[in-house]
């Protein structure tokens, strides 16, 4: 049975349909007229426990309003939702238990307290034992660094700090379902990485994951399963794996050269691949249809006729693969 | 289980707790950031004594305002003020509704298992009201002794008391629920509201026309915070008036629960 199951979910907004500056608001005022916007449009999604997906779109595509109808914050327009068993809206109380939830943009720490008093507000709240609560504490402090700014008020924190205690807050009560609204948003490389290995661990120990990011490599080191979502519909829902495959049909070979390259006889004499300018005059890219030919029979064909004094194969890229789905260049 | 789970962390009980455990951790932090707490409640006292100025020169030209004397008229700031402070103490978050709304801060608060308002209004603690406290209990007492109020009062003062805290409470957060709708930074109704009271019930209703009557007494009830108190401790109104501040009590605190019933439910958080 899937921990998570929404069902034609859509969420339409009314917008105010004014014309700008004063007189429009004024003709506003007088004679309101809005205009329906469909944010989420009949989205069908179910997640099994311990899956780890990432939901991704470009901005505006309906991310958030999708974290936050799963989440019960926001009431659907039509379809349902459901989150082992419950509405998570009209059962707000009961569901809030067993979800757990980041917005990386805003934090649920209480500003004018230190960080260990909100996670000690947050442990009443959801009533964890003392003996769990200082379990939890220690895994947290031990990998994600806790421990330096606990005694530091919420308002001092820097970014990347603020955002391991709130991702601390979102898992005090061990939920079995987790949703994760960019949560390395504007962090460095650093904190991203240790951000990325505790995900990571998070769904080896079971946790079933919702995760939205603009960080692809976010979504490849922790996720499984990717759905793609465009103005308000799913694009793609599937195996990373799968997305690659189906998508990733070409892979390409940087050869660096002794002398200036010469493309236009290179693509004469082997025109069953793809040859282009490298970025330096000595460098040639080779791009060729994996299906059709091995990377050896490639490297062989090359160097039978080059003498190369480096190569470099390019890893096949989701991202490049993303942007054409967002681009509307690839349908399922 | 869902009852269980209900059962074990819902309800009143649980709520009451969220929000005493969230306060108590701001009143530790006001201990151990002392700073701010005494510029904001030097603040608070400063401006409760120009109040207690202000009285002390107005009667010392005249003798009395719609028949009220001067300790009778600090009996009644001194409900006033008491009324307004006690509400910033304890409940002072409920000021940052509108720009939780605006900035979708309430999302957190709905995942969480405990009453939103609950959640919000002990998220600050107003501690320019500690002066005003102070100065207000002041006022207060030093006006009983001097109009020579019996000390067998004391009792129904103190249920009227708390009536007045109910009443100023309820209305605030009505008020301030108002930007689920209105969005703005600014309680502007709250504000609005507040600074009439401050003028306008500083004063016996009986100088004003009926009209500032019946708004005072009937559609915001805020005559039973003050007024009404005072009037019935100096034995102006029968004593069936005690019943009033209790009943405006009820009536605007159910008011208040279905305000910020309907706004939660409009709430449409912030972004897409």
């Amino acid at each position: 049975m899937p921990i998570l199951e929404a069902r034609s979910l859509s969420k339409r907004f009314r917008r105010a349909d004014k014309a700008s500056g004063f007189k429009g608001a004024l003709k506003h005022l007088v004679q309101r007229k809005y205009k329906n916007f469909t944010a989420v449009d009949a989205i069908d999604l179910e997640i099994e426990p311990g899956e780890s997906v990432a939901y991704v779109g470009p901005n505006g595509a309906g991310k958030s309003t999708t974290v936050k109808l799963l989440t019960g914050i926001l009431k659907p327009t039509e379809g349902t939702v459901r989150v082992m068993g419950r509405d998570p809206h009209t059962e707000r109380i009961a569901n809030a238990h067993d979800i757990g939830v980041l917005f990386g943009q805003r934090t649920q720490l209480w500003w004018d307290l230190p960080v260990e008093e909100s996670l000690k507000l947050l442990k009443h709240m959801y009533g964890v034992p003392e003996a769990d609560y200082k379990a939890r504490i220690e895994k947290f402090d031990e990998l994600l660094g806790l421990g330096e700014f606990m005694p530091a008020l919420a308002r001092t924190l820097s970014l990347g700090q603020r955002m391991r205690a709130d991702l601390a807050c979102a898992l005090i009560h061990d939920p079995k379902m987790v949703y994760l609204d960019e949560p390395t948003i504007g962090l460095d490389i650093s904190v991203k990485d240790r951000l990325r290995a505790f995900l990571r661990q998070l769904v080896d120990d079971g946790t079933t994951l919702l995760l939205t990011s603009h960080d692809l490599a976010d979504i490849e080191e922790v996720c499984e399963r990717i759905v793609v979502i465009d103005e308000g519909r799913i694009a793609y829902d599937g195996p990373i794996e799968q997305l690659k495959a189906h998508y990733i049909t070409t892979k390409a070979v940087d050869l660096v050269l002794d002398g200036p390259a010469d493309v236009g006889s290179l693509a004469e004499k082997f025109p069953h691949y793809e040859w282009s300018a490298g970025e330096a005059a000595s460098e040639v890219v080779v791009t060729y249809e994996s299906a059709r030919f091995t990377t050896a029979e490639v490297l062989g064909d090359v160097t039978a006729h080059l003498r190369p004094r480096d190569l470099s194969l390019s890893e096949p890229s989701i991202e490049d693969v993303i942007r054409r789905l967002y681009a509307g260049e690839l349908t399922k | 289980m869902a009852e269980l789970i209900a059962t074990r962390t819902g309800g009143a009980r649980h709520a009451f707790a969220v929000y005493r455990r969230s306060l108590a951790a701001h009143f530790r932090s006001i201990v151990e950031y002392p700073a701010d707490f005494w510029v904001m409640a030097s603040a608070g006292a400063l401006w409760q004594t120009l109040q207690f100025a202000f009285l002390a020169i107005l009667f010392a030209n005249v003798s009395a305002i719609a028949g009220w004397g001067y300790h009778e008229m600090l009996v009644l700031v001194g409900f006033l003020t008491l009324g307004g402070a006690t509400t910033a103490v304890f409940w002072d978050g409920v000021w940052s509704i509108g720009s939780m709304v605006i900035k979708g801060d309430i999302d957190y608060r709905i995942t969480r298992p405990a009453p939103v308002i609950v959640q919000v209004a002990s998220l600050h603690v107003g501690m320019q009201a500690f002066g005003e406290l102070s100065l207000g209990t002041v006022m207060l007492v030093y006006g009983w002794v001097g109009a020579g109020l019996s000390p067998t009062l004391i009792p129904l003062a103190l249920l009227m008391l708390a009536c007045a805290v109910v009443i100023e409470t309820a209305v605030l957060t009505a008020l301030c629920a108002v930007n689920f709708w209105v969005k703005g930074t600014m309680s502007v109704f709250a504000f609005l509201v507040n600074d009439l009271q401050q003028d306008v019930l500083r004063f016996p209703l009986g100088i004003y026309p009926a009209a500032v009557r019946l708004v005072a007494m009937f559609v915001i009830p805020l005559a039973f915070v003050s007024f009404v108190p005072v009037e019935v401790l100096t034995g102006r109104a029968s004593d069936w008036w005690a019943f009033g501040p209790p009943i405006a009590a009820a009536a605007t605190a159910a008011a208040a629960i279905l305000v910020v019933r309907a706004g939660l439910r409009s709430y449409d958080s912030a972004g897409h």
